[in-house]
């Protein structure tokens, strides 16, 4: 009996190391090809050059104003069309009216790809800081429009008949049935606007702007400088799953309940 | 003894686009008493339950409770459903204190977590129920606003024989001690004629009969065979 | 995890999150003064106005003739100039062969002022070892090169004075990166480009510059355009900027050394690139002239002719020489 607790053990540490095997094997072999020189350095550089790539450009100060500037932008986007799309969801869900007059159109435009938009917003909004911001928030504003939507409307007819058979007037029906029955697709959608957020800020920084990951990347890009876009995909990539490790540590967090 | 009226029905009709589920129906339901109704499956006694509970209104009739009409929620009333029914969000506790708005209530619903033997599971969220347990949480639900009727819609039909034999003993031993009024849809005529002592026969629309069962909750051998009497008897109407 | 570990942990994580966000909201907020008007100059890394705002003079003497100076860094010509289309930016500073297409395009722009070339520095780069010594090496081989950029030209223009056809070699269309890997993987022979790149490669990848745009005729000069309707009512601004881009521009080709090392931080390139670059070039802002309108021409006629615009611009009617 020790014995299976001990095999078990092992097992349960070994199965979080199994997601990172893939990774440290794939940075291994890259430093590996160009450390051997069967890659040239200034088609890729090694991983070793861009993490010392990445201690420079962060004791100059450069990394981290380009990054704290990205974090704001897709921060700022994310809050306000995740703000526009859950209120304009949740009503739309509850009232049928609303969702006779509004639902149609956003339908409408979700289909656009955002970044279609992008002559668009330049034209109405300029190439400032307005335009970027506006470009991540019109890509939060859909995923989490959709789930909410779908989310109060497919709460389950029965609980909510159950609600009315024991007085639940509307606010109290909505705060202790419809919020947290549609909570999950809710959660789902935040989850999955996150990851839209980030692709939409690489976009939008290339839209002249002087500071961002995407601007530095770009920037780079122009004069051949593998390191730094590579560090610059890098930060994505970490960034990206930074925000899902937070989303999926919120559902666990709010979703207690589903055991 | 002289049998006080808590409900009347008087000439209710109810029909879902041209389509017919109850007419004429004239019933009282006694004050304490435990009523049953059986019939074919569709005969619309789910339907009765509901207009009763203010769910759904009659397209003609009237129901009255102590003499108040229902014509909406009815909020003396408490319903359970053939599903739990259950808030997966709440803990155990909270979903039986869900629908009040008194805070001095928690007392309350500890009281009737220990009479349905889930004091334990107070915190713990539904899903850690089994099924049993959770229809024995929507009771301690039901119960506790103290309404004065209980309408259970087929809360049994899920679950195992053994278990069903001890909701059925726990339903009639709490409504004998809180003098609720019950009644009880069921499609099953033994579970009828064990926990009732009036059982309504819904058939073609109409009120068929009420038989009366001066034998539930004895436990001789003569009410034992009596009660099968009773329930062949029921069994043969549905039939013809 | 525990729920309190995991709810610390995200409490932490969301702190820093907010934290970074307020930080980079401060470096973005330019504090805008509001007596001052507001210049906006569209540059690309690396040119003439690069330098200007990296030695920071510039901005100091607008100051006090009562301009805010907002530098907008542009990845291309092309963008630069749909910026300037839409009145985004107030000058901008281009290659030869933008405000031509974007002429073509119907953009209303006007010329107000030129750069200096890098006649030296651009042309067309081919490896050491690859055996192609001259013009006419370059029959039948694969030639990299940008569509509707300077590149184009160049290689327009070095087949025409070697008196080669259009057809004789072969167009690889590429976008820079692409073309830059193309490049060193030998997946095309030549490649057209202009400093820093030509630098680069030629000190990275073992590669000559087979032509360069002042022998085939493609000087590669800098302009500084704005939206016509902008030019037109701010001539004297314009004569500011023209003067102290100029006083810059005179210190930058006095200084190399300073401004080698400016360029290096700038560029992120190595210094030995640099250098290279920036000692075959010389720098200026002036004033449009005939010679400035006319080379704008040729390009004009020579990408109608071959079919890269199919509107035929004529710059002369777009020019404010300032007098
Ligand atoms: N909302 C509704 N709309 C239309 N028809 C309905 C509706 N509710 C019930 N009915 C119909 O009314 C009839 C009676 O239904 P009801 O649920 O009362 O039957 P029941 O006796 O409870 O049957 P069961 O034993 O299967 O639960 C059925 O034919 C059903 O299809
Ligand atoms: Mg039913």
């Amino acid at each position: 009996m020790d014995n299976t607790i001990i095999l078990k053990k092992i097992n349960f540490s070994f199965r979080k190391i199994i997601p990172w095997i893939i990774p440290i094997v794939i940075i291994l072999f890259w430093q590996l090809i160009v450390s051997v020189g069967w890659v040239s350095a200034t088609i890729l550089p090694s991983p070793w050059d861009v993490l010392k790539d990445g201690a420079e450009l962060t004791v100059s100060g450069e990394l981290p104003k380009n990054m704290g500037i990205s974090l704001y932008r897709a921060t700022v986007g994310f809050v306000i069309g995740g703000s526009i799309g859950f209120v304009l969801g949740f009503i739309n869900g509850l009232s049928k009216i609303a969702r006779l007059a509004f639902d149609s159109t956003v339908q409408m435009l979700r289909n656009i790809p955002h970044l279609a938009l992008i002559p668009l917003v330049i034209l109405l909004m300029g190439i400032g800081e307005p335009a970027k911001i506006f470009l991540v928030a019109i890509g939060c504003m859909f995923p989490i429009y959709i789930n909410t939507y779908h989310g109060i409307i497919s709460v389950d007819q029965k609980i909510i008949e159950m609600g009315h058979a024991y007085g639940l007037k509307q606010s109290a029906m909505i705060r202790k049935i419809v919020f947290p029955a549609a909570l999950p697709t809710i959660l789902m959608g935040f989850r999955y606007a996150l990851g839209v957020m980030w692709t939409t800020l690489i976009v939008a920084e290339t839209i002249s702007s002087s500071s961002g990951i995407g601007y530095m990347a770009t920037n780079a890009e122009q004069f051949m400088d593998m390191k730094t876009i590579i560090l610059c995909i890098l930060i994505y990539a970490l960034l990206g799953k930074l925000s899902d490790y937070i989303a999926k540590n919120f559902e666990i967090i709010f979703l207690e309940w589903r055991g | 003894m002289k049998k006080e009226i808590l409900i009347t029905i008087r000439g209710v009709n109810k029909s879902y686009v041209k389509h017919i589920v109850l007419r004429e129906i004239d019933l009282d339901v006694y004050r304490h008493e435990f009523l049953a109704f059986v019939g074919k499956s569709g005969g619309g006694k789910s339907t009765l339950l509901r207009l009763i509970a203010g769910l759904e209104q009659p397209n003609a009739g009237k129901i009255k409770q102590g003499g108040h009409l229902i014509n909406k929620i009815n909020d003396q009333a408490r319903m359970m459903f053939q599903e739990d029914r259950l808030l997966p969000w709440m803990s155990v506790q909270d979903n039986v204190t869900f629908a009040s708005k008194k805070p001095d209530d928690q007392k309350e619903a500890k009281k009737l977590l220990s009479l349905v033997g889930l004091t334990e599971y107070a915190n713990a969220f539904p899903t850690k129920l089994s099924g049993g347990q959770k229809q024995r949480l929507a009771l301690a639900r039901a119960l506790f606003s103290h309404p004065d009727l209980l309408l259970l819609d087929e809360p049994l039909g899920a679950l195992d024989a053994l278990t069903r034999r001890n909701m059925q003993d726990l339903i009639m031993k709490i409504c004998q001690q809180r003098k609720i009024t019950t009644i009880l849809v069921t499609h099953d005529i033994n579970e009828a004629v064990r926990m009732a002592n009036r059982i309504a026969l819904i058939k073609d629309q109409l009120i068929k009969e009420i038989f009366d069962n001066p034998y539930r909750g004895i436990d001789t051998n003569e009410a034992k065979e009596k009660r099968a009497l009773i329930s062949d008897e029921i069994l043969n109407k549905i039939l013809n | 995890m525990t729920h309190t570990l995991r709810k610390t942990l995200l409490f932490i994580l969301l702190f820093f999150w907010i934290l970074i966000t307020v930080y980079g909201w401060f470096q973005i907020r330019e504090e805008s003064n509001p007596t001052l008007k507001t210049v906006t100059i569209g540059f690309q890394a690396g040119d003439e106005f690069d330098i200007a705002k990296s030695r920071g003079k510039f901005a100091t003497k607008m100051e006090k003739k009562g301009y805010k100076v907002k530098f907008k860094e542009f990845q291309n010509g092309a963008a630069m100039m749909q910026a300037l289309a839409t009145g985004n930016i107030d000058y901008a500073r281009v290659g030869d062969t933008p405000p031509v297409s974007a002429l073509a395009a119907g953009t209303k722009l006007t010329y107000v002022a030129a750069g200096g070339t890098k006649e030296k520095g651009s042309g067309i780069v081919v490896k050491k070892n690859s055996g192609i010594n001259s013009m006419a090496d370059l029959k039948g081989k694969r030639v990299a090169y940008t569509k509707g950029t300077s590149s184009q030209y160049m290689v327009l223009r070095a087949l025409k004075t070697a008196g080669l056809g259009i057809n004789d070699i072969k167009w690889v269309n590429l976008d820079q990166d692409a073309a830059a890997v193309a490049y060193s993987k030998n997946k095309v022979d030549a490649w057209a480009n202009w400093d820093p790149t030509v630098a680069q490669v030629e000190i990275t990848e073992n590669s000559k510059l087979l032509v360069n745009g002042q022998q085939a005729g493609a000087v590669n000069r800098s302009f500084i355009v704005s939206p016509s309707k902008f030019a037109k009512n701010h001539q004297s601004l314009s004569k500011l900027v023209i003067k102290y881009g100029e006083q810059d521009m005179h210190w930058a080709n006095t200084h190399h050394k300073q401004v080698i090392k400016l360029m290096t931080k700038e560029l992120k390139l190595s210094k030995k690139v640099v250098t290279l670059e920036i000692e075959r070039r010389t720098f200026g802002i002036y004033k449009m002239n005939d010679k400035y309108v006319k080379e704008e021409q040729e390009i004009a006629d020579m990408f109608y002719q071959s079919g890269v615009l199919n509107k035929q611009a004529t710059v002369a009617k777009h020019v404010d020489y300032l007098k």
